[in-house]
């Protein structure tokens, strides 16, 4: 079975987020980029089909600008990944998820696939937009997101549920399939020194944004971030004094309806 | 604003679900007063009577069906194609969709087959002075916010859940029009349903659209006390919900998890009782309007997220709230 795993090099859930100078970004001086979210249930869930399915191959692909793409592919290598594509973003185009999209969509055309997955959002701007505009131009159906996610090989389809509210969807799928994952069947691995450094003698396929394959152009893509802020900061909470439960209860029962007034 | 406004009105057992209503509520902000930009309402499916007599006097200016059971199930390549050939037809200019798992998954597809831009997750949206789009979304687990500014002559915008109030029945009733099922062109293989597994507390209403939620974590040390959790959550007319402790120990399905790995909720009111606020936890509730944190430890990571915090045993906490807020309810 032929695996693809979309990828997206992420600031570390760890960081501290602020702005750039401009107010439109997040300024990405000294940001630690990693493979982690949904995305790396992806992959997790990518090798997990392949080490159950005989002859399988999983082909990492992201779309991304250069150092941190080519680090997260290393680390979906370096997981056990057997190939990797890069569609290098220069400096200067925007970060529009619609044109990852076509960047991705075009790489996976020239790919063999069954199955293409990818997080079912991206940790980062949440956008979830990249797995189902890809399934569009690549033709196939898409479905997230998506938990439990098998093989069936005697009858030739994958079964898995989508989560969805107020329950399990439980669904049968012929490949080709485009999935957003929502959690794998057990948690991501963590990569072995040695495999991370086999990763790095791996060549990765790159194709790069100035002599992109059919189908991929500079597209206008209609939206702009004008501006990136952080909320108010949250002080911490308002720590609630007392020296009964019931008092405790009526303080914050007074709050809730006065001050913030979400009690209904 | 030179077209008409879609709003897709997504069903459940018939009914419109209130994500549905609220961007119904998100279409008439956008689209202004009635008389201006017409808000149309759209459903699909074999059975929308109903539901589109009910929407009707919720802020519509037009009700379009298509009745065709080939859309009972949702299925992103079929919506899509339809969506396109109608928005298409009439002249459309902005397709609204709500924040549901379904709702979720369309955004990117359509976007696509209609040649439109896309933006998801909006908690408010405005008109600037000289005329274009605004869109304000949490991002980094609501850790910032973007402001996004939309210059598309189409785009199709996904909500976020309990982020815009749902309009008052008007009196007024808008036309309710069958339209045929467009063309959809050549489709892709599809899947289909195979089951479905309920994953709903018995009562009340379900997590993703709660307007509050009571949520559970190791804290409780055992399924029998979440018996005090449902009846907080009860008075408050809430769902329950649990971290992954709770789920992984068996003690809750895994359906009413809520983080990375389980449900994202953005309640108005979230209530954590027992749960430390672990980053996997706080990605998937820390957008909701009021966060109340009750914990025995002073320190708990979840006090720095929280509105309003009690540092104490749960066990003597929770009963005296909930009879604290059955006495001010008055139920
Ligand atoms: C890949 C991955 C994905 C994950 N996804 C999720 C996810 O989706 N959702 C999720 O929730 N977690 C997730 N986790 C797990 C997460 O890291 C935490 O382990 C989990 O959230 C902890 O749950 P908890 O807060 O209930 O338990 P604990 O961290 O054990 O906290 C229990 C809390 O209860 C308090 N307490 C104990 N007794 C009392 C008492 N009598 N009164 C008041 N307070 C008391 C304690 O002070 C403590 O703060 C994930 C982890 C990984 C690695």
């Amino acid at each position: 079975m032929e695996l693809l795993v979309l990828i997206k090099p992420v600031p570390d859930p760890e960081t501290r987020l602020r702005p750039n100078a401009a107010g439109t970004d997040l300024d990405t001086d000294g940001v630690k980029w990693v493979l982690t979210g949904y995305d790396e249930s992806a992959v997790e869930q990518a090798l997990l089909l392949k080490e159950a399915i005989p002859g399988s191959k999983v082909r990492a692909i992201a779309f991304g600008p250069a150092p941190r793409t080519e680090e997260i592919l290393r680390s979906a290598l370096a997981l056990g990944c057997d190939a990797a594509t890069w569609v290098e973003q220069p400096k200067d185009a925007a970060g529009d998820p619609m044109l990852a999209a076509e960047a991705l969509a075009a790489a996976c055309q020239n790919v063999p696939f069954d199955l293409i997955l990818s997080g079912k959002q991206a940790l980062d701007d949440e956008a979830g937009l990249v797995g189902p505009a890809v399934a569009e131009r690549l033709g196939v159906a898409d479905y997230g997101p998506v938990v439990d996610l098998r093989w069936d090989a005697a009858a030739n389809q994958f079964t898995f549920a989508r989560a969805i509210e107020g329950g399990l969807e439980r669904m049968v799928a012929p490949p080709p399939l485009v999935v957003g994952l929502q959690q794998a069947w057990n948690d991501p691995r963590t990569a072995k020194l040695q495999n991370v450094l086999k990763a790095r003698r791996i060549a990765i396929d790159k194709v790069t944004w100035a002599n992109p394959p059919p189908g991929v152009g500079p597209a206008a893509p209609g939206t702009h971030v004008a501006a990136f802020r952080l909320p108010p900061p949250r002080t911490g909470a308002k720590m609630i004094e007392y020296k009964t439960p019931e008092e405790a209860a009526q303080k914050l029962v007074r709050l809730l309806r006065e001050e913030a007034k979400t009690l209904p | 604003m030179t077209g008409p406004v879609f709003v897709i009105v997504e069903l459940r057992n018939g009914a419109p679900v209130r994500s549905s209503l609220e961007a119904l509520g998100a279409g008439r902000r956008l689209a202004g007063p009635p008389g201006t930009t017409p808000v149309i309402a759209l459903l699909l499916g074999s059975a929308v009577e109903s539901a589109a007599a009910h929407v009707a006097e919720r802020g519509a200016d037009q009700v379009l069906t298509i009745v065709d059971p080939r859309f009972d199930s949702f299925q992103a390549a079929v919506w899509s194609a339809a969506i396109t050939a109608l928005a298409q037809e009439l002249g459309v200019i902005a397709v609204l969709l709500a924040g549901t798992a379904h709702g979720r998954q369309l955004v990117g597809r359509l976007a696509a087959r209609w040649g439109a831009a896309a933006v998801t997750g909006i908690a408010d949206i405005s008109i600037s002075n000289d005329g274009a789009m605004l869109a304000v979304r949490p991002v980094f687990s609501g850790r910032a916010l973007q402001e996004v500014r939309v210059d598309a002559p189409r785009v199709v915008l996904g909500l976020r859940p309990n982020a815009f109030p749902p309009p008052e029945p008007s009196g007024s009733k808008a036309p309710v029009l069958a339209h045929a099922t467009p063309e959809l062109g050549k489709l892709p293989a599809l899947g289909h349903v195979s089951g479905f597994e309920t994953a709903q507390s018995a009562s009340g209403p379900d997590l993703s659209e709660a307007t509050v939620i009571v949520s559970g974590g190791r804290g409780l040390k055992g399924p029998e006390n979440f018996r005090m959790l449902d009846e907080l959550a009860a008075s408050l007319g809430g769902a329950v919900g649990a971290s992954r402790a709770v789920t992984d120990s068996g003690w809750k399905p895994a359906a009413l998890q809520i983080g990375q790995t389980g449900r994202t909720v953005s309640p108005q009111l979230y209530i954590a009782i027992g749960i430390s606020g672990a980053i996997q936890h706080l990605v998937g509730m820390i957008s909701s309007r009021t966060i109340v944190a009750i914990n025995s430890d002073p320190g708990a990571p979840i006090f720095k997220v929280a509105d309003y915090g009690i540092v104490g045993d749960l066990f003597q906490i929770v009963p005296a709230l909930t009879s604290e807020v059955r006495r001010v309810r008055g139920s």
